[in-house]
C-alpha cells in the first residue's frame, strides 16, 4: 500500500475544501475522509440511489456533473425533479443519519463523477468532525450561520455605518480623505474644501499626514489675520496631529476630541492616512438608536420632525443589517417603528379633526400587516369605523376620508410611497364600517373572481394598528369562521398561488428572466406568504405574520416540526438576501428593486438560495396536494 | 565490457533483499483475464520521462490509481519519482514539474520499481497510448532489475474509439477524450493526476463496455484489437 497523503489525496482534499461543509473541517479530518473515498461514474440518466436498493446507502459527494433528486412515487408533482445537486454537494444525509433507506431517487442528469464514502465511514466522520456533524444535522441552519458570518465580515469592511460608539473607526469613515500637498497654496486648499464640501483638509506627503486645517481654523488663521492666500497651506495648518488607528473604537475618538478640544481626528494605518472622523460623524452614530428614534417619534410635534425620524429608521435598519441582525428581528423592528410613526402621524392629524370623536380602527395591510416590512414598502392601509344603528355609513365616510387623505399624504412625505393600487384608507372602498367590511370579504369569498383573489392576498393580512382594536379583532374573528367553510375559495387561492413557481432550473441552478435576474420577492417570498395565508385561513388561524402562521398551522395540519423550521429558515434567508440587496442599492444610490442576478451571489449564498427555493417548492407541493390545485 | 554484456546489456546487481522482493513478486499468481470488471482490480498508469524518445529517454516518475470493482479507490494510488543521475533539461522539467532537486532526491530506481511491482501485483495495467508507458517501464525494469517485464496491458487510446467509432476521427489525445466526458484534471502532466483522468475515462467507458459485453480485461483487449485492425497506429 502507498504512503498516506500522496498528491491525489491532497488534491482531493483541496478540491473538496472549496465547498461547505468541507471548507470548515480540519484538514486532518478531510484527509482522513479523502483516503476512504472511492470515485464512481454514472452515465446520464443512470440511477444512483433509490429506495428499492437494499443495504445501507453510501454517502455521495458530487465531483462533477449534475444529480437530480425525485420524490417518492405518489408525491411527485408535474415538475418531477424537486432537487438539483451540483459539484461539491452531497447526498443523502437524512437516510444515512437515520440509518434508513432513502425515500427519493437520485439520478445522474449529465455525466456524473461522485466520490463515495461507505456508510460506516460516514458515521465515523460525523463522530470525528463536529463541523461535519453540525452540517449534516443542521444543514440549512448551518449554511445560514456561515452566510451570516460572511455578511458581517463583509459589512464591517465595506459599510460606512455602524450603530454604537463601540464600532471601530474604519467602519465609520464615510469617504476617502480629502487631501492636498503641504506646498499647495492656501487658496487652492480652501477652494478644494469648498468643492468637496468637507470641514477639514489634510496635507499629506506620500500619504503620511503632515498638517490639518479645519473650517473653524479658517476664521482666525485666514480671515482675521488676512494672510496671503498664495502662501503654502502648511504654514497655517495645525501640525500637532491627533491620530488613531482604524481599529480604535468610536468612543476613543470622542474622548480625544473632548480632551484636545478638536473636531476632527485623523485615522492612520502605519502613518498612512485612511480617513478623517468628524464630531458630526460621531453625533450621527448616537442619534440613530432604537430608543432614541422611538422617543423622538413619540415627542414629535410636526411632520418635519417625523420625516427626519423616518430617515433615521432607514438608517437604523441599514446599520442593523450591517451588523448581521437576523431578518426576523429586523423586519419586526422596522415594522414597530413604522407603526409608531404612523400612530404619531394619525395623532397629529386627529388633533383638530371631527373624526377624533368617533370610534375607528386604522388597519395595516399587506406586508405591514404581516410585520414584514423592508426598506421599500408602499403603504397599504384601511379604516374600520364604528356605526351606531341609525347612522349612515356614507355620511360617516365623508368625515373620515379627508382625514385619511392627510395621513396618506403625510406617510408619503415620510417615504412610504402612495399605493399604486389605491389600497389606502383615503379610498372610499377601503374606509368602511365593520358590517361593510364583512360584506366585502363575504363577496370575495363567495364569488372568488380574479380581482377578489388578488384583494384577499392583501386585505386578509390586516391587523389593527391604531385606535379601537376591538373592531379589527371582530373582523378577524368573523374571517376565522367564514374562510374555512368555503373550500372552493381556498382552492381558488391555491390555484392562484401555484401560478408563481420558484425559479429552480433543470439544467442551470436557476431559471432567470431575459435580464438574467430572479425576483426575490415574487419568486422567493410570495410563495411562502401565499401558502402560509391559505393554510392559516383554512385552519381558522388568527396570525398575520408568515412565520407565526407557519407555526400556527403545523399542529392542525400535522406538519413535521423539522419541516416547519426549514420553511421558516428558508423564508428568512430570502428575506435577508432581499434586505441586503436593498442595502447595497441604497449605498449606490440606486432605485430599490427585488431583482438579483444569481451570478453576483457568492457560492454559499447561491446554494442556500437554491435550497430555500426547494423548500418553497416543497411547501407548494403540499398546497397542491391539499387543494388538488 | 565483454561480448555477452554488449549483446545483452549489463545485468544489474541487486541486493539480497531486492532479489527477495523481486522473487516474491514473480511468484504471485496472475488473475484470470475473463473476470468481469466489477470483480477485478486494474491499475491505471501514467509515466513522466525526460523526453519522448522511447529508446533513449529516461523514466522519471510513475503515477497509478487502482480501479477496483469498477470504482476508483483513491487511497489505492501510487506515485513515485525515480532518482536521476542526470537531471532532465529545463524544457522537460517545465512539462512535468518535477524539479532538479526532486529528481536527484528520488527513490533509487531499483527500489522504486520494486515498490511499483508490489503495488501492482499481477493485476492488468491500463494506460492511454500504452506503447509509450510500456516501453519506458519495461526498459527501466530491464536496466535496473534485469527483469523482462511482460505484463498484460490494455490501451484506452484504442478502446475508446472502438466504442465510439463516430468520434474516432476527431479524438486522438487523452485531452480529446477527457473533453467528451468533461473529465477534469487537477494537474495535467503530473503522472498521478493523468493516471486519475485515464481511470475516469475507463469508468466513463464502462456502460458502453457492458453493452458490448466487453467489461473484462479480455473484452478490453478485444475492443483494442478491433480498432487496431481498422486503423494504423496513431502517434
Amino acid at each position: 500500500m502507498p504512503e498516506a497523503g500522496n498528491s491525489l489525496i491532497e488534491a482531493t482534499a483541496d478540491h473538496l475544501s472549496q465547498y461547505a461543509p468541507f471548507d470548515q473541517m480540519a484538514r486532518g479530518h478531510l484527509t482522513w475522509m479523502a483516503e476512504k473515498l472511492s470515485l464512481g461514474y454514472f452515465a446520464k440518466d443512470e440511477l444512483i440511489l433509490s429506495p428499492e436498493e437494499s443495504g445501507k446507502p453510501k454517502f455521495f459527494i458530487i465531483k462533477q456533473g449534475v444529480v437530480q433528486g425525485e420524490q417518492g412515487i405518489g408525491q411527485s408533482t408535474e415538475n418531477g425533479a424537486w432537487l438539483e445537486l451540483h459539484e461539491g454537494e452531497c447526498f443523502p444525509l437524512g437516510a444515512l443519519l437515520a440509518n434508513r433507506p432513502v425515500t427519493g431517487t437520485y439520478r445522474a442528469s449529465s455525466d456524473v463523477f461522485c466520490y463515495e464514502l461507505a456508510a460506516e465511514d460516514f458515521l465515523q466522520l460525523t463522530r470525528l468532525s463536529s463541523e461535519f456533524y453540525d452540517f449534516c444535522t443542521r444543514r440549512i441552519a448551518n449554511l445560514l450561520e456561515q452566510s451570516k458570518h460572511l455578511i458581517q465580515a463583509g459589512y464591517s469592511k465595506a459599510s460606512a455605518e455602524q450603530q454604537s460608539m463601540n464600532s471601530i473607526l474604519s467602519a465609520i469613515i464615510r469617504r476617502e480623505p480629502v487631501t492636498c500637498s503641504p506646498e499647495s497654496t492656501i487658496k487652492q486648499a480652501l477652494q478644494r474644501m469648498q468643492d468637496q464640501g468637507v470641514g477639514a483638509m489634510v496635507a499629506v506627503d506620500n500619504q503620511s499626514p503632515k498638517g490639518v486645517l479645519t473650517l473653524h481654523d479658517v476664521l482666525n488663521r485666514v480671515a482675521l489675520t488676512q494672510v496671503d492666500l498664495e502662501k503654502p497651506v502648511i504654514d497655517i495648518m495645525s501640525t500637532k496631529l491627533t491620530t488613531l488607528p482604524p481599529h480604535a473604537p468610536a468612543h476613543e475618538a470622542a474622548l480625544a476630541m473632548a480632551k484636545e478640544g478638536i473636531r476632527h481626528v485623523l485615522v492612520t494605518d502605519n502613518d498612512r492616512l485612511v480617513g478623517v472622523v468628524s464630531e458630526k460623524d460621531l453625533f450621527t452614530l448616537q442619534r440613530v438608536g432604537l430608543s432614541r428614534i422611538s422617543n423622538a417619534i413619540r415627542q414629535a410635534s410636526t411632520l418635519e420632525v417625523l420625516k427626519q425620524c423616518a430617515g433615521d429608521i432607514q438608517q437604523l435598519a441599514r446599520n442593523m443589517l450591517a451588523q448581521g441582525i437576523a431578518a426576523e428581528q429586523l423586519t419586526q423592528i422596522i415594522t414597530t417603528l413604522n407603526d409608531l410613526l404612523t400612530t404619531r402621524i394619525i395623532e397629529l392629524e386627529l388633533k383638530d379633526c371631527p373624526a377624533r370623536d368617533i370610534e375607528f380602527c386604522w388597519l395595516a395591510l399587506g406586508s405591514e400587516g404581516r410585520f414584514e416590512q423592508t426598506l421599500n414598502t408602499d403603504q397599504d392601509n384601511g379604516i374600520i369605523f364604528a356605526l351606531k344603528e341609525d347612522e349612515d355609513p356614507a355620511a360617516m365616510r365623508e368625515i373620515f376620508l379627508p382625514f385619511a387623505k392627510r395621513v396618506n399624504l403625510a406617510l408619503a412625505e415620510c417615504g412610504f410611497p402612495l399605493c399604486n393600487g389605491e389600497v389606502m384608507a383615503s379610498n372610499p372602498k377601503w374606509c368602511l364600517s365593520l358590517q361593510e367590511w364583512k360584506n366585502t370579504f363575504d363577496t370575495w369569498i363567495y364569488h372568488g373572481a380574479p380581482m377578489d383573489i388578488l384583494h384577499s392576498t392583501i386585505f386578509f393580512d390586516f391587523r389593527p394598528l391604531y385606535g379601537a382594536s376591538h373592531l379589527g379583532n371582530a373582523l378577524r374573528e368573523w374571517l376565522q369562521t367564514a374562510a374555512p367553510k368555503n373550500t372552493r375559495f381556498l382552492h381558488q387561492l391555491a390555484v392562484n398561488a401555484l401560478r408563481n413557481r420558484p425559479p429552480l432550473g433543470m439544467v442551470r441552478d436557476f431559471v432567470t428572466g431575459d435580464d438574467h435576474t430572479i425576483d426575490l420577492k415574487m419568486n422567493g417570498i410570495t410563495p411562502f406568504v401565499d401558502a402560509a395565508r391559505i393554510f392559516s385561513l383554512a385552519v381558522g388561524g388568527s396570525q398575520t405574520n408568515t412565520l407565526l402562521r407557519l407555526r400556527e398551522i403545523a399542529a392542525p395540519l400535522n406538519m413535521n416540526d423539522r419541516d416547519v423550521d426549514a420553511y421558516c429558515d428558508a423564508f428568512l434567508f430570502i428575506q435577508l438576501l432581499r434586505l441586503r440587496l436593498h442595502h447595497a442599492q441604497n449605498e449606490k444610490g440606486e432605485k430599490l428593486s427585488n431583482r438579483v442576478d444569481p451570478d453576483t451571489l457568492n457560492n454559499l449564498d447561491r446554494r442556500i438560495l437554491k435550497e430555500a427555493f426547494r423548500q418553497a417548492r416543497k411547501l407548494q407541493t403540499k398546497l397542491s396536494l391539499d387543494y388538488q390545485a | 565490457m565483454n561480448l555477452l554484456e554488449r549483446f545483452f546489456g549489463k545485468r544489474p546487481v541487486l541486493t539480497a533483499q531486492q532479489s527477495q522482493r523481486l522473487d516474491a513478486w514473480l511468484s504471485l499468481p496472475a488473475p484470470l483475464k475473463n473476470k468481469p470488471m466489477n470483480e477485478s482490480r486494474y491499475v491505471v498508469v501514467d509515466v513522466e520521462s525526460s523526453g519522448l524518445n522511447i529508446n533513449k529517454d529516461r523514466l522519471i516518475a510513475i503515477g497509478a490509481v487502482a480501479v477496483i470493482n469498477g470504482n476508483i479507490q483513491l487511497n489505492d494510488s501510487f506515485e513515485i519519482v525515480l532518482q536521476q543521475e542526470r537531471v532532465s533539461d529545463k524544457g522537460n522539467i517545465l512539462i512535468h514539474g518535477i524539479g532538479a532537486t526532486s529528481q536527484r532526491e528520488g527513490v533509487p530506481p531499483a527500489d522504486a520499481l520494486l515498490t511499483f511491482l508490489e503495488y501492482l501485483g499481477k493485476d492488468p495495467l491500463i494506460a492511454f497510448h500504452v506503447a509509450f508507458d510500456e516501453s519506458m517501464i519495461s526498459r527501466a525494469m530491464k536496466t535496473f532489475l534485469g527483469l523482462n517485464f511482460r505484463h498484460a496491458w490494455a490501451d484506452l487510446a484504442y478502446v475508446a474509439p472502438a466504442l465510439y467509432p463516430r468520434l474516432a476521427r476527431g479524438h486522438r489525445s487523452l485531452d480529446d477524450w477527457m473533453g467528451v466526458f468533461q473529465i477534469s484534471n487537477y494537474a495535467r502532466h503530473n503522472a498521478l493526476a493523468d493516471a486519475l483522468s485515464t481511470a475516469e475515462l475507463l469508468l466513463a467507458l464502462q456502460p458502453k463496455l457492458q453493452s458490448r459485453n466487453a467489461a473484462s480485461f479480455q473484452g478490453l483487449k478485444a475492443m483494442e484489437r478491433e480498432h487496431r485492425r481498422h486503423t494504423p497506429p496513431v502517434f
